[in-house]
């Protein structure tokens, strides 16, 4: 256990090394004043949503093609991991667009595929949960895992050919100067590490899950035998 | 050859055991009952026999194939009736045949035949809804051996049969090897050589000779 | 190849036959999409002026609603899954059957559009023309293979009514956004059509194939 307190305590540390980057070494930005400061983590969360989901997608496709135990624990510990983070990246999204825009929400590719991103981990785990544990719970979550992760840039170009014909009320400009990008690049490498970190734990736990069973005979037997 | 190995076969849903490393053999025209009470693991049993479902550990050969791994090649060789008939309401009797037809891959010919095997002829054009339950068991039993299957898997067959029942499984079973699961030990007598008890997904015992009561 | 294909069409056939003697779901299916564009009336308020605007609008969503029930129904009946195996322990490829079935409810799907895209033009002005059919039409067939996985999958899982909409509604998104231009535009606004129903034969493309491969993993174990 102490392996995964350290890995934890050093990734806590770097998201803190990254907030001190994102307000004390980042500059403010001249447009959007400090506000704009929480793009930093709304996008790496983003990131690293979508990283956590390539990982749903890589396990499941390993479940279906050799019932790999590994890849079926590895798609649930993405899919839980990944839908914190793309919570994450919904709330401050609608936080930053509230004093930037003027409004909560705008109907642009991004935010209609980090919402429909979400739905589908939704739907995930949820099906994880109803079908019948065991195989059948894996390979149908496996199933949707793949078309979840097909059908988010389906999606997002989906809006963005629309926006074409619907222009949207605000223009997103990605263009960074090189403080800022320092810092983003900072923070997603941070983020990215907390995301792995949170995998391996809850690869770790789904493990442990997974041995339930045998689990009360193993107490059985070491609550015989004498202590050391 | 035999016709079916199976060895330490084990199915678990979530924390509940059903099977719990049943073996057994089945050789070349056998007939083999199993036995045991409601919820002792017959259903199970056969339904991974059937290649339906696959258990969660063990393995299982049939006609010497891995039945985990070739189950489409197995299927046109394996004939099941299950608990629930699964048959078309709307469709007539012979539809239902004749669609099956179809899907095994084997000529409209036989659903005369079958019909008459299983003694439905007179009701060959009247929906599979409107037969009485017994007609209804029996067609299932013709759909499972429409395709000349070398081995059938019964799962308690006689239960909704009319009266003429153990006679039609007798006719229906002659040559080929069967499993049969049942709670009438009279007819697992009349109709199998050995038997396999189950109890909680645990066999009792070796598969043995059963011992004819007179 | 060919053998696949005859499977397909004989589980179609059957699916078929079986709607046409019991005739349960078309009908309902039907009064079903009148009913919704009823509520669509007085719940927008509908007059001359923003009818055009709302219909297209209406047209997807009473479609979208009515495509839940009709592929969820393929699967759903406790005989089905009985039937479904039954099927399954034969020869015949799970992908033929799934194709057959989605075939099949992809039908009674437009034999219930039959009913809405008339009751739409009647209801509320707007014009039925090929443009129009022709859209609705190809967006169907790519909603009914996806509409008939995830059917698929649920009728064996608990809280089906409420899992089905869940995982089937972000796959159709797609369709929606590019079908809901190509009928806007039939209908009389300006846009681009042709890329519209393009982008639609694409996404069907995309997800026939895609629900192909994977109908084994959903139908078999």
């Amino acid at each position: 256990m102490t392996k995964y307190y350290r890995a934890a305590a050093a990734a806590a540390a770097l998201m803190v090394v990254a907030a001190g980057a994102i307000f004390l070494f980042s500059p403010t930005d001249a447009l959007q004043g400090p506000v704009q400061r929480i793009f930093y983590l709304h996008v790496s969360s983003a990131i690293a949503a979508y990283g956590c989901f390539g990982v749903v997608l890589v396990g499941g496709a390993a479940y279906l093609r050799n019932e790999s135990a590994t890849g079926d624990r590895l798609a649930r510990a993405g899919a839980l991991v990944g839908l914190v983070f793309t919570t994450v990246t919904l709330v401050m999204g609608m936080l930053w667009a509230k004093p930037i825009w003027g409004t909560f929400w705008t109907w642009d590719a991004r935010l209609t595929s980090t919402l429909v991103l979400w739905i589908i981990y939704a739907g995930y785990l949820l099906v994880r949960r109803l079908a019948e544990p065991g195989r059948q719970a894996a390979r149908f979550a496996a199933v949707v895992g793949i078309f979840g992760f097909i059908d988010v840039p389906v999606v997002h170009f989906s809006v963005t050919w629309w926006r074409t014909v619907h222009p949207g009320p605000v223009i997103i400009n990605d263009a960074l100067p090189p403080q800022m990008l320092m810092t983003f690049l900072l923070t997603m490498a941070c983020t990215l590490v907390l995301a792995g970190v949170m995998i391996a734990i809850r690869y770790r736990i789904e493990t442990l899950m997974d041995q339930a069973p045998l689990a009360g005979a193993v107490r059985a037997i070491v609550h015989s035998e004498p202590a050391r | 050859m035999s016709t079916i190995v199976a060895h330490e076969l084990t199915q678990r849903f979530g924390a509940e055991l059903a099977l719990d490393g049943i073996d057994f053999v089945l050789d070349k025209g056998e007939h083999l009952a199993v036995l045991g009470e409601n919820g002792a693991g017959k259903t199970t049993l056969l339904r991974i026999l059937s290649t339906a479902v696959r258990p969660t550990s063990g393995s299982l050969q049939i006609f010497g194939l891995d039945a985990l791994r070739e189950r489409t090649r197995l299927r046109a060789r394996i004939g099941f009736v299950g608990h629930a008939p699964g048959l078309y309401p709307a469709l007539s009797t012979a539809e239902n045949l004749e669609f099956f037809c179809s899907l095994q891959g084997v000529d409209r010919a036989r659903v005369a035949e079958t019909l008459a095997l299983v003694g439905l002829s007179h009701a060959a054009r009247r929906p599979a809804g409107r037969l009485s339950r017994g007609e209804q068991q029996r067609l299932a039993i013709g759909r499972a051996v429409l395709h000349d299957p070398r081995l059938l898997v019964l799962d308690e067959p006689d239960a909704s049969l009319d009266s003429g029942g153990p006679d039609l499984l007798a006719k229906v079973m002659l040559g080929r090897s069967a499993v049969l699961a049942t709670h009438d030990r009279a007819l697992a007598n009349r109709l199998c050589q050995r038997t396999l008890v189950l109890r909680a997904g645990r066999a009792l015992g070796a598969a043995t000779r059963l011992r004819v009561v007179r | 190849m060919t053998r696949a294909v005859a499977v397909a069409f004989a589980v179609a056939r059957k699916d078929l036959t079986s709607e046409w003697r019991t005739r349960e779901l078309v009908p309902a299916l039907g009064q079903f999409v009148v009913l919704a564009l009823v509520i669509a009336n007085f719940g927008f308020q509908i007059d001359s002026q923003n009818a055009p605007a709302i219909a297209p609008g209406v047209l997807w969503l009473a479609l979208v609603f009515a495509g839940l029930v009709a592929f969820g129904r393929a699967f759903a009946a406790e005989r089905e899954q009985a039937s479904l195996e039954a099927m399954l322990l034969t020869p015949a490829p799970a992908a033929a059957i799934f194709a057959g079935k989605a075939l099949a409810a992809g039908l009674l799907l437009i034999a219930c559009e039959v009913v809405l895209l008339p009751a739409l033009a009647l209801f509320f002005g707007t014009p039925l023309n090929f443009a129009l059919v022709a859209a609705v039409l190809v967006a169907t067939i790519g909603m009914a293979a996806l509409g008939c996985l995830f059917a698929a999958m649920v009728a064996r899982v608990r809280a089906r009514e409420v899992l089905l909409p869940l995982l089937t509604l972000p796959l159709w998104i797609p369709f929606i956004i590019a079908g809901g231009q190509a009928v806007q535009v039939a209908m009389g606004a300006t846009g681009n059509y042709n890329q519209a129903v393009a982008l639609l034969v694409d996404f069907d493309i995309l997800f026939v194939v895609l629900t192909s491969l994977a109908a084994r993993f959903v139908l078999d174990d």
